[in-house]
């Protein structure tokens, strides 16, 4: 094994005059500047509300959702156990007895504040039934109140996942 | 006091006013614009009023409608309130006047009168911009210093060890022009320029004196406290800098005598280096008596350059929606530019077939000028947005190290040399 001895740039003349090394960044810029202006289609940006972005995979974490069984009706047997998971502690969950003999319970209640979670995922980690997901793709959520962002359930069951485009 | 004599001084206020505070706006703009694409992205471009957005030129009009109607804050741990709002108005008001002595012409003679083309008519010059310029610190040092915040103070203290390294620099770049041109007048400076060296190149400071020229650009930037050489500032080590405490308008004078100053500084390296109001190759004289020929090229280059840019409007004004307000501007523009051209047309048609007479073509000539100084302005001032957006910040120690040990000897060696070839060639 030998020494390997590293050359250290910008010792020579040219680099220590900076000036080369300056007119060629402003060269790059400049390039960027002319190619962008003559022809803004070649922007790389979007112009966001009007075109939405296409690239969210159905592994994106976005608003959650209920899931349902095959006849329909809600898969969550109010378990607790996602509730129990979270870290920021926003799912609400009031549960009551099942009447129509699929299962033992189902929730009264369940509610998610989504301006309190913090969209680990670590709820829908937790479901042993496969009952809730966060495979909507609805990545902006607005509205006017605060009470409008705690999501009930029949709209967290009215949710769809996204369809695969990609 | 005659009519004459008022209403030019009134269109040389209007044209100072405009270069350098209606200019804030317009460098606001370019400034944004030019930051995005030079990153690959747009920029502003969505507000709009009925529907024109004039490129984004709106959104500067609405940022400054916003900074006027918010609340002027202060802290209570502030006590010395008189400083703390005299410094930005020592900003602005010193950033302003170095613009007032900037030549937009040559001379104007009128009848039997002369007029100089100065927003303040006096021909002190260098000295004036050297004077008002060295001021503009002590708003930044007295506005960290009242601010009663360790980051403000920090931000002043890094400018006034700003101006330690750059001003010497400086002051002996500009010696070595004063020796060439033999004045600090700025209007015979320019005068100077207009002549040709060796029969082909325009006898300009740049091409004259190539050394003292960047010494004086690189200054210059660091006098109009822009990147790379803006560490008053340094929103990553220092929050705001001097200003982290100022909010609304009082922020806003700050804010806007950053743009006049980086506006007076372009003015003054076009005024010394780029040869002023001059258009290469056509001095004063010459366009006195070309005039007519000149106006004839006029009538052909604008409708090229119109045409070009309605095709440039044509091909990229548009906006993302389909449905939109905003999609209408573009007809409406390109409207307008038409109608621009042919009064243009119409109009120096009739002016060359009626003859301009003396007074006329003097006027011309002025107008010329003024609109050469103004696209020269526009061009260095993109030259300082374009310089921001490609070089990043230099450490205090270091722009000192670049002021003294490199800027200050280049510059002190410039001056022998300016002064032997003088000397000795007697030119
Ligand atoms: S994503 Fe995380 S924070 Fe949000 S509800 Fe589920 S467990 Fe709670
Ligand atoms: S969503 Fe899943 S984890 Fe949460 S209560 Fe229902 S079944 Fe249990």
């Amino acid at each position: 094994m030998g020494i390997k001895i590293v050359k250290r740039e910008g010792g020579s003349l040219k680099d220590r005059l900076y000036i080369p090394a300056i007119f060629g960044g402003m060269k790059t810029t400049l390039r960027h500047f002319i190619t962008n202006i003559s022809d803004t289609s070649k922007v790389k940006t979007f112009s966001y509300p009007e075109v939405q972005p296409s690239d969210i995979t159905s592994r994106y974490r976005g608003i959650h959702r209920l899931t349902k069984r095959e006849d329909g009706s809600i898969r969550c047997v109010a378990c607790f156990m996602c509730a129990t998971a979270c870290p920021a502690e926003c799912i609400f969950i009031e549960a009551k007895e099942r009447e129509d003999g699929v299962d033992e319970k189902m929730p009264e209640i369940f509610t998610i504040d989504v301006l309190e979670c913090v969209f680990c995922g670590g709820c829908v980690e937790a479901c042993p039934c496969d009952a809730i997901r966060m495979d909507t793709g609805i990545f902006s959520f607005v509205a006017l109140k605060r009470e409008d962002f705690v999501l009930t359930k029949e709209r967290l069951l009215s949710h769809e996942a996204k369809k695969e485009t990609l | 006091m005659n009519a004459i004599l008022v209403s030019v001084v009134v269109v040389n206020c209007v044209l100072a006013l405009l270069f350098s505070l209606g200019a804030a706006p317009i460098l606001v703009w370019i400034e944004r614009r030019v930051a995005g694409l030079i990153q690959d992205r747009l920029g502003p471009n969505r507000c709009h009023i009925k529907g024109f957005r004039l490129g984004g030129l709106i959104q500067s009009f609405a940022d400054m409608l916003k900074l006027v109607f918010k609340e002027d804050f202060q802290a209570k741990s502030i006590k010395q309130s008189f400083f703390f709002s005299l410094a930005p108005v020592i900003v602005f008001a010193s950033a302003f006047l170095t613009f007032m002595v900037m030549p937009f012409a040559d001379h104007l003679v009128i009848g039997e009168q002369t007029f100089r083309m100065q927003g303040l008519p006096i021909d002190l010059g260098i000295l004036w911009f050297l004077a008002f310029a060295g001021l503009s610190v002590y708003g930044i040092m007295i506005g960290g210093w009242a601010s009663n915040n360790k980051y403000s103070l920090l931000g002043s203290m890094r400018s006034a060890a700003q101006v330690i390294s750059y001003e010497a620099a400086m002051g002996l770049s500009l010696v070595s022009i004063l020796i060439t041109y033999g004045s600090i007048d700025l209007v015979s400076i320019v005068n100077f320029q207009g002549n040709t060296v060796f029969g082909i190149l325009p006898s300009w400071g740049i091409v004259l004196q190539p050394l003292a020229g960047l010494i004086f650009i690189v200054t210059a930037f660091a006098e109009a406290n822009r990147t790379p050489f803006d560490i008053a500032e340094g929103e990553s080590e220092i929050v705001g800098g001097f200003h982290t405490e100022y909010s609304a308008m009082r922020f806003g004078l700050f804010f806007v005598g950053e743009y006049v100053a980086m506006s007076a500084s372009s003015a003054l390296i076009v005024t010394l280096f780029l040869g002023g109001y001059h258009l290469p190759y056509f001095n004063t004289q010459i366009l006195h008596q070309h005039m007519n020929l000149f106006l004839m090229a006029v009538m052909v280059f604008v409708p090229l350059m119109s045409l070009f840019f309605a095709r440039w409007i044509r091909r990229n004004n548009r906006f993302s929606a389909q449905v939109d307000i905003r999609n209408r501007e573009s007809k409406v523009l390109l409207k307008v530019l038409a109608g621009v051209n042919v009064l243009i047309v119409v109009g120096l048609a009739l002016f060359l077939i009626m003859g301009l007479g003396e007074t006329g073509v003097h006027i011309a000539t002025a107008v010329i000028q003024v609109a050469t100084f103004a696209v020269k302005l526009l061009l260095m001032n993109f030259v300082f947005v374009w310089v921001r957006w490609t070089l990043p910040r230099f450490r205090y120690d270091q722009l000192q190290d670049l002021g003294w040990k490199v800027l200050m000897p280049l510059a002190i060696m410039n001056i022998f040399i300016t002064a032997t070839v003088v000397v000795v060639f007697g030119v």
